[in-house]
């Protein structure tokens, strides 16, 4: 096995379905997370987005509902 | 989201590489493992050294330097780990000697090539370059998690959990230095 046998790929949508998700869905319906820094996240984000920048994601994940499909960005 | 919230502008995405995320096989020995870690630190040092060189930025270039350095301990303790497993003296083989695929291109942290990561930092800002340094810590310290949880010895669980800790750090200093150079002076 090569290095790269080691790794998977992580699952990306281009920006449209995004748009399309979200124009579809209720806003309690998923997770969409901005894991930049405050910021840039105050310099414009994604309607509705919660900021938890990469650095606390582990120790703020309960703030995530597992049941429900996440977005990160 | 691919692209990130350039795509969202409907701004072209910069072409940053795709960093993948660490997965094992339920048969992958721990030797195995510490090898490949030893080889994502090397090409990680390879590019952190290299891309300090053209950074815009003496802040940034400083702290890849740096970073080049704490990657470099963080080899040589994994070599050490590996003679403990392998209960030898001594390894000149190593990491071939049980990885022997290991000839092949050079990968870093998120099994990224290294030179394609380096060709990729030519024009771009150092907020930009930051940004993929940021992604790459992110990686290497999912990577020493999963390590940590793979190893039976304890010894050699507590060195993973020390380096992924390391790690940690090393994000939160990019993220530091990132803010610094999005605040105006």
């Amino acid at each position: 096995m090569g290095v790269l046998d080691y790794f998977r790929p992580v699952s990306t949508l281009p920006a449209e379905k995004i748009r399309a998700f979200l124009n579809e869905k209720n806003a309690g319906e998923y997770n969409l997370v901005d894991v930049r820094q405050p910021e840039e996240y105050e310099g414009g984000h994604l309607p509705g987005a919660k900021l938890i920048p990469v650095g606390e994601l582990e120790s703020r994940l309960k703030e995530l509902d597992p049941h429900k499909p996440t977005i990160t960005y | 989201m691919e692209g990130g919230i350039r795509a969202w502008k409907g701004l072209a995405a910069s072409g940053v590489p795709e960093a993948g995320m660490a997965h094992f096989p339920p048969d992958s020995p721990p030797s195995k493992l510490t090898a490949l870690a030893w080889l994502l630190e090397k090409g990680t040092q390879k590019f952190y050294g290299e891309a300090a060189s053209g950074l815009q930025d003496s802040g940034a270039a400083r702290l890849f330097a740096e970073l080049a350095g704490a990657e470099e301990r963080h080899k040589g303790t994994l070599y050490r780990i590996h003679l403990e497993i392998a209960g030898a003296a001594e390894d000149p083989q190593f990491p071939e000697s049980v990885f022997p695929a290991s000839s092949g291109p050079e990968y870093m942290e998120g099994g990224v090539e290294v030179a394609k990561a380096l060709e990729w930092t030519r024009g771009k800002s150092p907020q930009e370059i930051l940004e993929f340094a940021l992604a790459l810590e992110v990686n290497a310290y999912d990577l020493h998690l999963k390590m940590e949880q793979r190893m039976a010895d304890p010894r050699a669980k507590m060195i993973f959990a020390l380096i992924a800790d390391e790690e940690k750090e090393h994000l939160n200093r990019l993220q530091e230095h990132f803010i610094r150079l999005m605040t105006p002076a």
